[in-house]
Formats: structure tokens, C-alpha cells, sequence
């Protein structure tokens, strides 16, 4: 159950459609749950993102967002009439987390932003959760290698070198990695434990 | 303007909230008989009983809007039924009044919101409650949306407040096994509960904590009062007597408030229906949306519902809930909110009151929320 009533006062959402009545309403009721609002019918810029796109996934092209594959720096509402799988795909590639169907209801649109916001979060929490875990591994061979030096200086085996090696870097609050650097750099010689 | 404009009345009289029904129906009946008296006869009431049965609330707006040619809908009590309604006043483009306080986070331009949402009677109602009983509350709830969320909120409340949830606990609408409950609220000693049941779940809970307060004083509404949103008068008469005694209700109309005004009302009432009777807030808010709806119409000279809502919105309105100013954004009324303790006449004696709120309904300021100015009146 999610406790935080979310709340999307002083937001800056873009609108990339063709005016209409359905963006007329969009920017209606977005603007009544504290967002500002600004629609536009040519390609979103690089520069000065906002915190929020929606998009008209009916009639979009593809350079209309300034990123490819998902990596959507915001989260994206897809505005959609079209059942056609191609333009179903073609909000995903953009990074859509939620769809607003048209003709755009009132009450389509508090929980659409709740959705977006909601899977934007938690892409842009994986995101740094595998390249956190992907850097690690890159520095796996660096912790082998100070793996054979602890245990060559001081005749211990793979466990125990490993041991010393993470509860010295759980004492140290560092990454067992850059803990590992430093044994092999020759700058930590894990003395208390020796 | 056409001479026989039609307004949909849809309030179910019977089934778990009939007699909140029957007290909204009664107003909006009020309303056109006050407006007969004054010599009106170009709009009529039709009036539709969906005896609480979720799928007659479509049907009687079908056959209102179809049939019977209305543009307007005054009705619906829960949300689950306004719900039902909304997208086919939608379609038809017409006008739902709704008056009964709800739980928010709605705002359709075919919909006009007289009876309140939480920044409107729940959030203040803590605003009182926290400081003197603390943030340590027991929540229940009928197992329906305004249940759920009414709970919801409060947990974020208390939590915000730094307090906790003791507990949560949901009945179906009829369901009067309460024991359980009152058992559960016995061990974990809260410092108030917050009921958020319907009918008669609610009138049994009462009683049961009577009953637990008549052996363990601990729970005696001054120390651990059972507090609601949506409590009426005319429910007091359907509760054991005394049961309710002592306990609390946020509301923005009381039959109690002592005004010039409603004094000479509820004259007009009582020579109206000479039984007798206490105004309810849903009685007061239904005969205000109908009463509303009768002079916005003849304001605009017509029926159509996108210049009746204009005309709403454009100005002030005097009304029995004092003056009215419908928010063009939200499609919110203002309202007063009013903090009412029952005495054991089967009334409210209101103990708090705020000068009337502008809705928030989904919360837009909740984060930069001003403390609250309370006046103390009794």
C-alpha cells in the first residue's frame, strides 16, 4: 500500500500533441493537480527537460523525444486512440510508462501520472542498481588478486583470505573492491586482522 | 426556457444507508416545494429509487436522462454510485449534483461537489483530535472505497504526525459482527477511533463501544472518543438510545447551528413536515444542491448544463450552508467544517467550527499545509 499521497504540485509537464479538446482537458485538469503546463507540436529539446512528457503516441515520429530505447530521463504518459500494435510499440520505445486513452477522460488522468511516476522510479532505481553491480564486476579480477596476495603473505586459505578481506571492508565501510585496490596497491595491509 | 424542464432526483430510500437516502431525498423534495409555494411550475422533480442496488443507480440515470429527458441529476449518496453514474452524465453531457462528503481525488467537469472532500472534514477533524487524544488511533471502515481511503489518509496523517495505526479493520456493508473489533480495540487502547463505517455496521459498532466503555471506563468518549465524517442526525434516531452519546462528527451543517437563518428554516419545515424532525447535513446539503440547481437554471434562463454550471461558478450563492462560492478549477464547493459532539437529544452540539475551506481535492497543498486557526465555542 503505497502511504505518500503523491503529489505533483510545481511540476513543469510538456505536452506533445496537436491542440485539441483532448489537450485542452489535459491541460485542464493538469494544471488543477498543481502542474504547469506547456503543449507543443515539434520535437521536445535536450536542453531543459521537464518532469513530465505526454505524448501523442497516435501521431508521433520518432525524433519527436530526444532519447532512444526506453532511457526516458522523465516519466512519459502515452495519449493513445489507436489499437495498432505499431504505435502501441512505439509509446513503449518512448519510455510510456502509463496511457491515457482518448477521448481523454478527467478521471484517466491523476491515475496515469500515479502509474508513470510510479515505473519511472522504479526503472531509474534498476538502472543504477546494474550499474552499480556491473562495475563491480568489472573489479572482480581485482579482488582475486588481492585474494592470492593475502593469501601468499600470510599462508591462509581462499575462505579465510576472502573473510579478512570483507569484514575488513564492512569495518571500513568501503566496497570490497576498493578495499581490494588498496591491498594490492600496498597502501592497506589489513593489520588488525593479521 | 422550456415550461417543463425536468430534474432527476436519484437517492435510494431503502437498503444500509436508506435513511441517509431518505433525509437527501426529503430536502431536494423540500427545495421544490418551496419553490412551488413561490409560484414555480416550469421545473419538476422525477424522482428515481434505486434501492441501493449498485446497477439500478445506472438504469435510473438512463432512464432519467432517456426517458424522462433530464440534464440534471441530483443524487447519489456513496461513491461506488456516483461512480457508476459519472460516465454516462458524461456522454449525455449533463450535470450530476453530488452532496455527500466523499473521500476526494475526483474532479469532473460534469459533476458539481457540494458535500466536501478530506482537506474539507478529515484533515481538520485530526487538526483537532491529534493534539488532545494523540496520534495513536484504531481505524475502521465499511470495505469500499471511502472506507479504504478515508483510512488511508488518516494512517498518513498519524504517521506524519509521527503517531501509529493500532489498527485497520473493514466490514461489508451489512455486516453487524463487531465483537472482534471491539475485543482487538480493547487490547491495543488507542487514543481515539475513527469510523468510517456505513449503516448499520456503524450504529452496532457504536453500541458495542458503549457497551465496552460501560465496563472499562479507558474507553468513555472523553478518553477515547469514536470520531466520524459522515454521521447524521436522522441515524441517531435508528441507534440505541444513548448509544452515541459523547462521541464525535465533522460535518458543515448541523441542525443545532444557531443562526437566524436556520432557525427560520427549520420553521419553514416544521410547517412544512409537522412531525417533527431534525435536519440532517444531508438533508441540508440536498435541499441546498436542488435549491442551487432551481436558481442557477433560472438565472441562466435555460437548462442547458455547460451554461447552468457557468452560472453556478460565476458567483456567490446565500445558502443555507452559509454563502457559497463554487471553485471554478475543481468544481468544489467551499464549505464550513463543523465539529460536532452528540448530545443526548439525538443531536450535535458543535463545539468547534471553521470559517469555510476551499476543496483540495487531491491534496495539491497538503505538503505547505497552514496550521489551522481553531475557535473554540463551547
Amino acid at each position: 500500500m503505497s502511504l505518500r499521497t503523491p503529489n505533483f504540485t510545481g511540476w513543469r509537464a510538456t505536452i506533445l500533441a496537436e491542440s485539441d479538446g483532448n489537450t485542452e482537458r489535459l491541460g485542464r485538469q493538469l494544471a488543477l493537480l498543481g502542474l504547469s503546463v506547456v503543449r507543443q507540436w515539434h520535437p521536445l529539446g535536450a536542453e531543459a527537460l521537464p518532469d513530465l512528457v505526454l505524448v501523442d503516441a497516435d501521431q508521433g515520429w520518432d525524433d519527436l523525444l530526444p532519447w532512444e530505447g526506453g532511457a526516458a530521463p522523465c516519466p512519459v504518459i502515452a495519449i493513445l486512440g489507436s489499437e495498432a500494435p505499431g504505435r502501441i510499440d512505439w509509446a513503449i520505445r518512448q519510455g510510456a510508462g502509463a496511457i491515457i486513452p482518448k477521448p481523454v477522460a478527467a478521471s484517466a488522468i491523476y491515475p496515469a501520472l500515479v502509474l508513470a511516476h510510479s515505473i519511472h522510479e522504479e526503472r531509474a532505481a534498476k538502472a543504477l542498481r546494474i550499474a552499480n553491480l556491473e562495475e563491480r564486476l568489472k573489479l572482480r579480477p581485482v579482488v582475486y588478486a588481492a585474494i592470492q596476495r593475502l593469501k601468499s603473505e600470510r599462508m591462509i586459505d581462499d575462505e579465510r583470505a576472502y573473510g579478512l578481506l570483507r569484514d575488513g571492508a564492512m569495518r571500513r565501510r568501503l566496497p570490497i573492491e576498493q578495499l581490494a585496490a588498496f591491498v594490492i596497491g600496498g597502501s592497506e595491509t589489513l593489520r588488525e586482522v593479521g | 426556457m422550456r415550461d417543463d424542464v425536468r430534474i432527476g432526483i436519484l437517492y435510494s430510500t431503502t437498503g444500509p444507508y436508506g435513511a441517509i437516502g431518505r433525509d437527501a431525498r426529503e430536502g431536494a423534495e423540500f427545495a421544490f416545494h418551496e419553490y412551488r409555494a413561490r409560484g414555480g411550475s416550469a421545473l419538476q422533480p422525477v424522482y428515481f429509487d434505486p434501492h441501493a442496488d449498485l446497477a439500478a443507480y445506472l438504469d435510473g440515470a438512463r432512464s432519467l436522462i432517456r426517458d424522462h429527458g433530464c440534464r440534471h441529476i441530483i443524487g447519489t449518496i456513496t461513491s461506488a454510485a456516483r461512480k457508476e453514474v459519472i460516465p454516462l452524465v458524461e456522454k449525455h453531457d449533463g450535470l450530476l449534483w453530488y452532496m455527500c462528503p466523499y473521500e476526494g481525488f475526483e474532479a469532473n467537469e460534469n459533476v458539481l461537489y457540494l458535500g466536501g472532500c478530506p482537506n474539507q472534514h478529515l484533515i481538520p477533524l485530526f487538526d483537532y483530535l491529534l493534539p488532545r487524544h494523540g496520534a495513536r488511533a484504531y481505524l475502521v471502515g465499511a470495505n469500499y472505497v471511502w472506507g479504504w481511503e478515508m483510512n488511508r489518509l488518516a494512517r498518513e496523517l498519524l504517521v506524519n504526525a509521527g503517531g501509529t495505526v493500532l489498527g485497520e479493520r473493514y466490514l461489508p456493508l451489512e455486516e453487524v459482527a463487531v465483537d472482534r473489533i471491539i475485543a482487538d480495540i480493547e487490547e491495543k487502547r488507542p487514543g481515539f477511533v475513527l469510523n468510517n463505517l456505513i449503516g448499520p455496521s456503524s450504529y452496532a459498532f457504536l453500541e458495542a463501544m458503549r457497551a465496552l466503555a460501560a465496563r472499562n471506563p479507558a474507553f468513555l468518549p472523553e478518553n477515547c472518543p469514536v470520531v466520524s465524517c459522515d454521521l447524521q442526525e436522522c441515524e441517531l434516531d435508528v441507534i440505541a438510545e444513548g448509544a452515541a452519546v459523547g462521541q464525535l462528527c465533522a460535518a458543515a451543517y448541523f441542525d443545532s447551528v444557531d443562526t437566524a437563518e436556520n432557525r427560520a428554516f427549520k420553521k419553514r419545515i416544521a410547517d412544512w413536515l409537522p412531525k417533527g424532525r431534525k435536519v440532517s447535513n444531508v438533508f441540508a446539503s440536498a435541499y441546498t444542491a436542488a435549491r442551487l440547481c432551481i436558481e442557477a437554471i433560472e438565472v441562466s434562463g435555460s437548462e442547458e448544463p455547460q451554461r447552468v454550471r457557468e452560472a453556478v461558478l460565476s458567483r456567490h450563492w446565500q445558502t443555507l450552508l452559509g454563502t457559497l462560492e463554487v471553485d471554478p478549477a475543481t468544481n468544489h464547493a467551499a464549505l464550513p467544517f463543523l465539529l460536532g459532539r452528540i448530545n443526548g437529544d439525538r443531536g450535535f452540539d458543535v463545539i468547534v467550527s471553521r470559517a469555510a475551506l476551499a476543496a483540495d481535492p487531491y491534496l495539491t497543498a497538503s505538503a505547505a499545509r497552514p496550521v489551522p486557526k481553531l475557535r473554540i465555542v463551547s
